[in-house]
């Protein structure tokens, strides 16, 4: 039952939304974000893997894949999802705006789903820059807001699945005009009425508005993936990173400043620890002799930047075995940087064999900024957990 | 269909508060009030800023902007406004950070108004084929080349 609205309520007279132009954008929406959940779960495990299924060290771009689509797929869901809630923005005008309990509460759902997504991007994309102006953890809100928003989008596919039908069957061009009165009961919608000559659509075409969507999207990629792909950087117009302006090629996320490492760091005096069945102590005229293994292995960090490096430096392996571990050992490596929560880190299975401790990137003696006199560096491994600046190595079992 | 539709449902609805609930239970009593607040701003700053903004140009444009140079406009439009939302926080947040993260170095104002640039010069080029091919075309098939706009 359509009730009257007042003549001042709002009416869109635009025939460019359509159930056919929204189902479109949803489900590429919807693949993205289903792209973001899984390689944002992949993420989750780099920094909490059960034991019994340690990351493996193969293939060694397997974070930075993932992470990289990860951030580069978050991005472009931000104009995505704005051009999504532009094509269903008269559905707030519906009269009247609120029909039943049923109706409030579908109402209710997907103003969670819409604010939900909003902040996710968001806050992620302000992650990648660095910047928290908000009070909580931003790794655990983010996993936690993603469940919420993936339930919430598979309810509104639940709750929306005719339309979606109606939306993905009917042709772009002819399929029905999104006001806001809803198709199903607006008796001169197409649905209902049956064949009608398509809207006019005098200026840009629906096709035209996809299109263009489309371009925005492509154009965001385009200048924003150079961070990740490196060969693109130079088209970075919008690329947060730059890696080729990092010290030795290689862009730094927290600095030995930030650590308040740099006395430490550069003394003299420093030693690795190695703590195990049979304990030992590293000075930096034992490194040079023993840091002989070189590898080629990328820097990938959750905020999806990232670059390959050439590495030199010590096997991981060989230090531990001497300290009476075994490749199945488990392990921790300590950072010299106090009070920060990624100061150390965990490591076993594949990876422990396959990581280096390093002296050297790109052919050079450490920065300190990327963690002199020796840091951890392995294949695919999230960044933060590549500990820098490492001042003890325990065998935990 | 109903079967899916109520599977999917009940999925959605369980995941949904299974994030609620570990919300409410890992988060600090002050933090989840500020989230609160962060996603009320979301919904205002789409519902009653970006959205209306969005809404009214279109309007703007279809009453005073002829047909045929308004596809141009509206495509230039919609690709500079996409891309102007991902650019704006990077172009306050610019030089904040220490030079050796290698991030937000760019001149990302100049750099957006240079993507613009493109895409309105092109846009133009687009309008200024369209244009001469009407020329072209209106003195034998005046009609047919109206309708080809559409």
């Amino acid at each position: 039952m359509v009730q009257q609205r007042p003549r001042w309520w709002p009416k869109f007279s635009s025939t460019l939304r359509s159930t056919a132009v929204t189902a479109r954008i949803g489900l590429v929406l919807g693949i993205a974000i289903a792209v973001l959940f899984v390689t944002g779960l992949l993420s989750h495990y780099q920094y909490e893997p059960w034991s019994w299924l340690p990351e493996p060290a193969k293939p060694v771009w397997g974070y930075r894949l993932t992470q990289g689509i990860h951030v580069a797929t978050g991005i472009a869901t931000i104009p995505l999802l704005l051009f999504k809630l532009w094509s269903v923005y008269p559905n707030q005008f519906r009269f009247p705006p609120i029909r039943s309990i049923k109706h409030a509460v579908e109402r209710l759902t997907v103003a969670i789903l819409v604010s939900v997504a909003l902040v996710q991007v968001t806050t992620g994309f302000l992650n990648v820059l660095n910047w928290y102006p908000f009070p909580w953890y931003f790794v655990t809100v983010h996993r936690l807001l993603a469940y919420v928003l993936v339930g919430s989008i598979l309810l509104h596919i639940g709750v929306k699945l005719p339309d979606i039908g109606y939306g993905l069957r009917a042709k772009v061009v002819e399929a029905d005009v999104l006001t806001e009165i809803p198709w199903s009961e607006n008796p001169e919608s197409h649905s209902n009425a049956g064949t009608l000559p398509p809207p006019p659509t005098p200026g840009i075409t629906r096709r035209g508005m996809l299109a263009a969507a489309g371009a925005s999207v492509g154009v965001v990629i385009l200048t924003s993936v150079g961070q990740t792909i490196t060969p693109l950087e130079r088209l970075g117009l919008l690329a947060p990173r730059q890696w080729t302006r990092g010290p030795q090629g290689v862009p730094v996320n927290r600095t030995a400043e930030q650590a308040r490492v740099i006395a430490a760091a550069t003394s003299p005096t420093w030693t690795l620890q190695v703590v195990g069945p049979r304990p030992y102590r590293l000075t930096l005229a034992d490194l040079d002799p023993m840091a002989v293994h070189e590898a080629r292995l990328p820097v990938n960090c959750v905020e999806g930047w990232s670059v390959g490096a050439n590495w030199r430096g010590l096997s991981l392996l060989e230090v531990v075995l001497r300290a009476g571990g075994t490749a199945d050992s488990r392990i921790q490596l300590i950072s010299i940087e106090q009070d920060w929560g990624f100061n150390h880190s965990f490591m076993a299975g594949p990876q422990l064999s396959a990581a280096l401790l390093a002296t050297h990137l790109n052919g050079q003696r450490l920065d300190v900024d990327h963690g002199y006199p020796l840091r951890l560096i392995s294949p695919n491994r999230a960044g933060v957990l590549n500990t820098k600046w490492l001042g003890r190595i325990e065998v935990l079992s | 269909m109903k079967a899916w539709r109520i599977i999917l449902a009940a999925a959605g609805i369980a995941l949904g508060a299974f994030g609620v609930f570990r919300l409410l239970t890992e988060i600090s009593t002050y933090s989840l009030v500020i989230l609160a607040v962060w996603l009320l701003a979301a919904l205002v700053i789409q519902d009653a800023i970006l959205a209306p903004s969005a809404v009214g140009v279109g309007w703007l444009l279809r009453r005073y902007v002829p047909d045929r140079g308004r596809r141009y406009l509206q495509i230039a439009l919609i690709m500079s406004a996409l891309i102007t939302v991902v650019a704006v926080p990077m172009i306050f947040l610019r030089g904040t950070q220490p030079a050796v993260k290698a991030l937000l170095l760019r001149n990302y104002g100049f750099n957006l108004i240079l993507i613009i640039a493109i895409i309105g010069v092109i846009n133009l080029i687009l309008y200024a084929v369209r244009v001469a091919r009407d020329r072209a075309l209106a003195p034998a098939h005046q009609t047919s080349a109206r309708q080809a706009g559409h």
